[in-house]
């Protein structure tokens, strides 16, 4: 009787891991593309990949176009799209090493923490700035997105040529060169995943909580144990990883926060919420009494603010402002987005998945770089890899 | 195998999920008639009509449709198919290419070629020949857009022929048109019919058969009644097939007592939002009271949807008239306001308009009103649960989860989500544009009691519907619409039918 039983219970939690792994087969299948493209790496590289220097540069560049997918996200899901993201984060890192380089050496001499929190004041303005110029003339103008911020590209490259002079301006200064390129003490590093840990346990039980004083039915608790579980162990992998060699990055700490605040906004906040509805359905979401055209307004000026953040990292991460800052960063941006299971018709897309999209692309290229295979042939690789995975997805939409 | 018949249908049944939408339909259709098909909406006429046309291939249903003594086996280039075998049909919902001209339109994906270049002088050419041999009289280089709707289904018509239709089904053909239209249409049937093509017509507007067709099939519930020479029948023998019981039993009777006005509009004038030289309202005039079924009735391009959407400030420019709610006067500029005003519409089209289909259950009922769970910060996830789940259990919503999305529930059920959604606030007003279009009988006697219930609890209901079988069971007093103003405010008991009909078409005011 009471095998009898077990068992039973043990078969449903089987057929419930399935129907869970079925039900979010694309999620499942983009980290298990994740998890395999590390593994070919792994052996390709003898073990190297993986190395502690390694990982760290890998999160490392993947941030700044990671910046740039947190807020894309956003935009497709309304049914948008910015092309200008990659040069507008340019244009920013190039002003902002400007003003490293020159005004504030000017007028505050010998005050680098003056200095570098003036610049990120004035990158991030010049981000929201122009987002909001963009955002004006898409949401007010009715002037499709697509082509504003073409426009917008072409603009950026003009300013670019504008404040460099063609010439490359320097912006390796203390504190402001910390941003991107300082760490965090290895202390620190395991006080956040302590913190991060604690909180994803204490919302997966919060949230079952929840549902159970509102009657829906609760999967297995082991199930999200075991999802919970996962995350934390890779946080710690992750930062006693990069605590053997520095530290956590501060601009991969610094992404973690701004992802955070993304998913909060996404989720729980009206303002995602009705970004969300705006791309399942505009007509619906107009009579619901959402204000569209403030809606996709704000939209644009919070990718233009997030542009800015990747343009000050920018700035700090390479320690110059040049006429290359950049260019094809919208591209991987979006690449991101739609690895990470943003639809290109509006209305599906999460924050989390973009962040995996743009692992993949970041570890694309470092590995194939480590590997030593040509330029030419990464294109390819990448090419392939992005095809791939929208085709799994279409195949996987279709026979759920 | 009687050569007499150019369709026979045996037994078709055909099931939805949840749904029997056909049940074991037989009839035969004559050679060279033209075949009426009455019914209800949801009766199964549309679903049949999708079998024949090759929407539903064959092996999605049972049964056998013998065409031209032959059965008809339809397979995954069904729709295409079904018209090279001369199965053609012209759908309510127009189905061309408003950017492109007649002829292209009429030839769209069939276009005469030479090598591999279009032959535009033979496209023109045909087309030309096609429409004035039925007495189509437009222009084939007429660009689409520029038509009216009567000419526009002309077209459709011709394209319909020119793939040498052996049976032409027309789906209500005549709900957007004029009368002037209409008889025009009558006239081009029997030009077909002279040319001997067989016609199956199915309408709303029951005279309309007694004006053109042979022979009728009734449908009710996804079967066939009866099929009887139209000389037979007459319009109280059809409704009393379609319907198959008395009206009581359709509409449930509330004790609705109504109250003191609470919502008034006054020589309402809007200008199209498109066209500023267009008035779509043209002195629009009624009131509702508390607990009060107001009907709106009207042809097709009345303005009855223009109306409750410049209410809901999300169309018409109002030039001039005062509306108002409560004793105040109000002037929604966006939906927005019209909601905080204390005004619900439960749109046209829940697919298009109501809902978010991709969505949840629940996210779509707080939509509308996230603002009253929330700050700019934060939504309390707990209070937006408690009370969308509150309507969702009212309005027995049918659903595996509440968090399933929208897209996966029956029609019925979707619109009970819109309705759930405009409840969540208490309306004073709640206005319904046609709430019950293509649901099942069973699911519109839900949403009728949820009508009777709401209105019971003092809520003011604006119904506007395009069954005048439902205006006159459910309303108090109803309003008809003809060319964008009021012509005219009947208390139930003196409507009818005809006197609805006279006023909306004009005849009488």
């Amino acid at each position: 009787m009471e095998s009898t039983q077990t068992e039973k219970s043990k078969m449903s939690f089987a057929a419930e891991v399935f129907q869970i792994a079925r039900r979010n087969a694309q999620t499942y299948t983009i980290l298990l593309a994740l998890v395999g493209i590390w593994l070919i790496f792994f052996f390709t590289t003898d073990g190297t990949y993986l190395a502690s220097q390694n990982v760290s540069n890998l999160f490392r560049q993947m941030s700044v176009t990671a910046f740039l997918a947190a807020g894309m996200v956003l935009v497709i899901v309304t049914g948008n799209i910015d092309l200008s993201v990659g040069k507008m984060a340019g244009f920013v890192s190039v002003v902002v090493a400007y003003l490293q380089a020159n005004t504030w050496y000017d007028y505050l001499p010998n005050q680098p923490l003056l200095a570098a929190v003036l610049s990120v004041t004035v990158g991030l303005a010049v981000g929201a700035l122009f987002g909001a110029l963009q955002g004006y003339i898409i949401a007010y103008l009715n002037v499709p997105s697509f082509i504003v911020t073409l426009a917008g590209l072409w603009l950026f490259n003009g300013l670019i040529l504008l404040v460099t002079e063609g010439k490359t301006i320097p912006a390796n200064q203390p504190w402001f060169e910390g941003i991107a390129q300082g760490y965090v003490p290895a202390l620190w590093g395991w006080i956040f995943a302590v913190f991060a840990i604690g909180f994803l346990f204490w919302s997966m039980f919060r949230s079952r909580q929840n549902k159970q004083k509102h009657g829906f039915e609760l999967r297995n608790i082991y199930i999200d144990l075991l999802i919970t579980g996962f995350a934390s162990l890779i946080i710690l992998v992750y930062v006693y990883n990069v605590n053997n060699y520095r530290g956590i990055q501060n601009p991969v700490l610094l992404l973690a926060i701004t992802v955070a605040i993304m998913v909060h906004i996404s989720n729980n906040t009206r303002f995602g919420r009705y970004a969300y509805a705006i791309g399942g359905n505009r007509e619906a979401a107009r009579l619901s009494g959402i204000n569209i055209r403030s809606m996709i307004f704000r939209i644009f000026v919070l990718m233009g603010f997030l542009s800015g953040m990747a343009g000050v990292v920018l700035a700090s991460y390479v320690g110059y402002g040049t006429i290359a800052a950049g260019t094809g960063y919208e591209l991987d941006a979006i690449a991101s987005c739609i690895l990470g299971g943003t639809s290109t018709l509006g209305g599906i897309g999460t924050v989390p998945g973009a962040m995996i999209g743009a692992l993949i692309i970041a570890s694309l290229s470092t590995g194939l770089q480590m590997m030593n295979v040509a330029p030419a042939w990464q294109y390819v690789v990448k090419a392939i890899v992005l095809v791939l995975a929208v085709l799994a997805d279409v195949y996987f939409k279709k026979n759920r | 195998m009687d050569s007499n018949f150019i369709l026979e249908f045996k037994d078709v049944t055909k099931q939805f999920p949840g749904v029997l939408a056909l049940k074991d339909v037989s009839f035969e259709v004559r050679r060279g008639e033209i075949h009426g098909i009455c019914g209800e909406n949801g009766a199964g006429k549309s679903t049949l009509m999708k079998i024949l046309s090759g929407v539903y291939p064959h092996g999605t249903y049972e049964g056998k449709i013998i065409f031209d003594g032959e059965e008809l086996k339809l397979g995954e280039s069904s729709i295409r198919e079904a018209s090279e075998k001369g199965i053609a049909i012209v759908y309510q919902e127009l189905t061309l290419v408003p950017t492109m001209s007649v002829g292209e339109n009429v030839f769209l994906g069939r276009e005469p070629v030479e090598g591999q270049t279009i032959n535009w002088n033979k496209l023109y050419a045909d087309t030309k020949q096609i429409l004035s041999n039925y007495g189509l009289n437009v222009s084939p280089q007429e660009i689409i857009k520029n038509l009216g709707v009567g000419k526009m289904q002309m077209v459709e018509i011709a394209k319909a022929l020119s793939e040498d239709a052996k049976v032409l089904i027309l789906d209500e053909p005549t709900s957007a048109l004029s009368e002037a239209e209409v008889e025009k249409l009558m006239d081009i049937l029997k030009t077909l019919k002279a040319h001997g093509i067989t016609c199956l017509y199915i309408t709303h507007k029951l005279e309309e058969f007694f004006r053109i067709t042979d022979r009728i099939t009734v449908m009710r519930d996804g079967k066939v009644v009866v099929t009887e020479p139209t000389e037979n029948l007459s319009v109280e023998k059809l409704v009393r097939h379609m319907v198959g019981r008395e009206m009581k039993e359709r509409f449930p009777k509330g004790k609705r007592k109504p109250g003191e006005v609470v919502f008034e509009v006054n020589d309402l004038l809007a200008l199209d939002p498109n066209d500023a030289s267009h008035k779509v309202l043209n002195g629009v005039n009624f009131n509702v009271r508390r607990g009060e079924i107001l009907g709106i009735a009207g042809l097709m391009g009345s303005g009855r949807t223009e109306l409750v959407m410049t209410l809901f400030g999300e169309y018409g420019k109002i030039v001039n008239g005062k509306i108002m709610l409560e004793g105040k006067e109000i002037k929604p500029q966006s939906a927005r306001e019209a909601i905080d005003a204390g005004l619900s519409l439960v749109p046209e089209d829940r697919k298009g308009f109501g809902l978010v289909l991709i969505q949840s259950i629940l996210k779509n009922i707080s939509l509308a009103h996230l603002n009253q769970f929330s700050g700019f910060l934060r939504i309390d996830a707990d209070a937006e649960l408690k009370a969308s789940l509150k309507q969702a259990k009212s309005l027995t919503i049918k659903t595996s989860s509440f968090e399933a999305l929208v897209e996966t529930l029956s029609g019925g059920n979707q619109q009970k989500v819109v309705i759930s959604k405009w409840l969540l606030s208490n309306p004073v007003v709640l206005i319904m544009d046609d709430p019950t279009r293509g649901i099942d009988v069973g699911a519109k006697y839900e949403i009728y009691k949820l009508m009777n219930d709401l209105a019971e609890k003092g809520v003011a209901i604006i119904m506007i519907s395009s069954e005048l079988q439902e205006v006159l069971g459910m309303s108090d007093r109803i309003m008809v619409m003809c060319r964008g103003r009021s012509a005219g405010v009947l208390p139930v008991q003196e409507a009818s039918e005809e006197r609805i009909m006279s006023l909306a078409t004009g005849i009488s005011s």
